[in-house]
């Protein structure tokens, strides 16, 4: 696993009332038991570390989002796009 | 006096605060007894270049330790520090009522916690982000840390109250009008039991400097009717009451601790920061018809005394056009000399040391009065508090914009 995706289940596992042990990159977003109101501390977070911006709108279905290995795959093109 | 039903006369079974000079009732009735004084050297961020470095802050309230025990407000620990203030304020006052949340019947129950200004530590770290740092967003928290009713909604949650739950917010009158809503409340049979009160934190640079620029803060302290007195000092922290009816708080057998016998709301509505007489002068005669007592009946009075030369002597003058010659004999004080000017919190601070000293039978002083303004000759209770039997007791406060609220308390109904 690499740097983005280390950071990213970290950042997770930070947010979540209780940390599963074994995050990977298969495993679905809804295991997690994550609320509305986390996943906003989730994406800001994610945001800050990375410096980037993730499109998300809490009022729509995350439907591009599935896995762990998404958000990573996300993350990564945002860093690709903003040069960073 | 408005006909009140014996069974809805408004009781208060609970009382819970978080002062710079104590950070529960016990705590804080100990600094009143010591004439502890709460001001300090301002700190907690960086003060850069402001003029005044004096502020009556809170210290050693810890959140995780004082909220830990909170059961249904999962968020409360990552909430704005006035409703931290406000959430430990309500809890010690619903302890003291016996009560547990989620209380028996939410919808006959009230929730009024207001605040001055809301979460405005929070705004200031946002607009730093954001100007400073060039952070792409805020925290998400922000938005719930700022509104000025997010105390108000967190109690509510905690303790399950599903009846009527909102801020006022009316500056420094804040936590007396919210008390005064709740005993209407009460009163017209809307509710039978009410948290009400306020809570403020708004020590930083940024409002700092906002109240520099008024030139109403002092840089040495707080000195209420004093010759020497220059402004009031910021301060912090929360006052809350448990109130009930009568009946309701007879029928579960609880403690009532004192009466909410009367209030009064007036405006000035003449200017923002320059006092009328008029207007407290018909907010504590209100209070009085709406008690149905007479002046004399009053035995102490805590003044809303900010230390401006404005309010001391407005305030004196008002108290002698309501009071006649009993003003003479009243036993006043400004516990603002103490805890500092908790701005919208300080209505429901000052109230619980009224009904302490109702309680104790002991009247707390107004410090650092060694030499009084010669326009301001009542009896503030120089420096060293005194034994005394109090009956009826009255509580001012007196807002920017001319916003009054009077309280009036009285023993409990026999």
């Amino acid at each position: 696993m690499d740097d983005v995706a280390t950071k990213i289940i970290e950042i997770l596992k930070k947010h979540m009332k209780e940390p599963m042990q074994s995050i990977g990159l298969e495993t679905a977003l809804t295991d997690l038991k994550i609320e509305s109101l986390d996943l906003a501390m989730i994406v800001f977070d994610i945001e800050d570390s990375f410096g980037i911006e993730i499109p998300y709108n809490a009022n729509e279905e995350a439907s591009a989002f599935k896995t762990v290995g998404s958000v990573v795959e996300r993350v990564k093109s945002l860093k690709a796009a903003t040069g960073g | 006096m408005t006909a009140i039903d014996p069974a809805r006369r408004v009781v208060v079974t609970g009382m819970g605060v978080v002062t710079p000079i104590g950070t529960n009732v016990p705590e804080f009735w100990g600094g009143l007894k010591r004439g502890q004084l709460g001001v300090g050297p301002v700190g907690g961020f960086p003060v850069e270049e402001l003029k005044i470095l004096i502020a009556a802050q809170v210290k050693g309230f810890e959140p995780k330790v004082r909220l830990k025990h909170f059961k249904r407000d999962k968020l409360i620990t990552l909430a704005d520090r006035y409703s931290w203030f406000a959430a430990a304020a309500a809890d010690e006052a619903m302890q003291m009522a016996g009560l547990e949340g989620p209380i028996a019947n939410p919808y006959r129950a009230a929730c009024i916690v207001g605040s001055g200004a809301g979460g405005l530590v929070t705004f200031e770290t946002a607009y730093r982000d954001l100007f400073i740092h060039k952070k792409l967003a805020t925290h998400p928290l922000t938005l719930l840390r700022i509104i000025g009713s997010s105390a108000s909604a967190h109690i509510g949650i905690e303790f399950g109250i599903k009846g009527p739950t909102f801020a006022t917010c009316s500056a420094c009158s804040t936590a007396s009008h919210a008390i005064g809503l709740a005993t209407d409340y009460i009163r017209n049979g809307v509710v039978d039991i009410a948290i009400a009160g306020a809570s403020e934190s708004v020590i930083n640079y940024g409002t700092m400097k906002a109240w520099q620029a008024l030139h109403v803060l002092s840089p040495q302290g707080c000195f209420p009717f004093s010759k020497k007195r220059n402004g009031t000092v910021l301060g912090e922290g929360a006052g809350i009451l448990v109130l009930e009816s009568y009946a309701h708080a007879k029928a579960r057998g609880a403690k009532i601790i004192a009466e909410l016998a009367g209030y009064g709301m007036s405006s000035d509505a003449q200017d923002m920061v320059k006092p009328t007489i008029e207007g407290p002068r018909e907010a504590m005669r209100m209070a009085l018809e709406d008690a149905g007592i007479a002046p004399t009946a009053i035995d102490y009075l805590n003044a809303h005394g900010t230390a401006t030369a404005d309010n001391d002597r407005n305030e004196t003058k008002a108290i002698k056009e309501v009071f006649g010659d009993h003003a003479y004999k009243l036993a006043i004080s400004s516990t603002k000399s103490m805890h500092g000017h908790p701005l919208g919190a300080g209505g429901g601070i000052e109230a619980v040391a009224t009904i302490k000293a109702m309680q104790e039978s002991w009247v707390p002083p107004t410090i650092g009065l060694d030499d009084p303004d010669p326009e301001c000759d009542l009896d503030y209770i120089p420096n060293v508090g005194r034994d005394k039997a109090v009956r009826y007791a009255m509580s001012n406060s007196f807002a920017f914009g001319g916003l009054n609220a009077v309280l009036v308390f009285g023993p409990p109904p026999a």
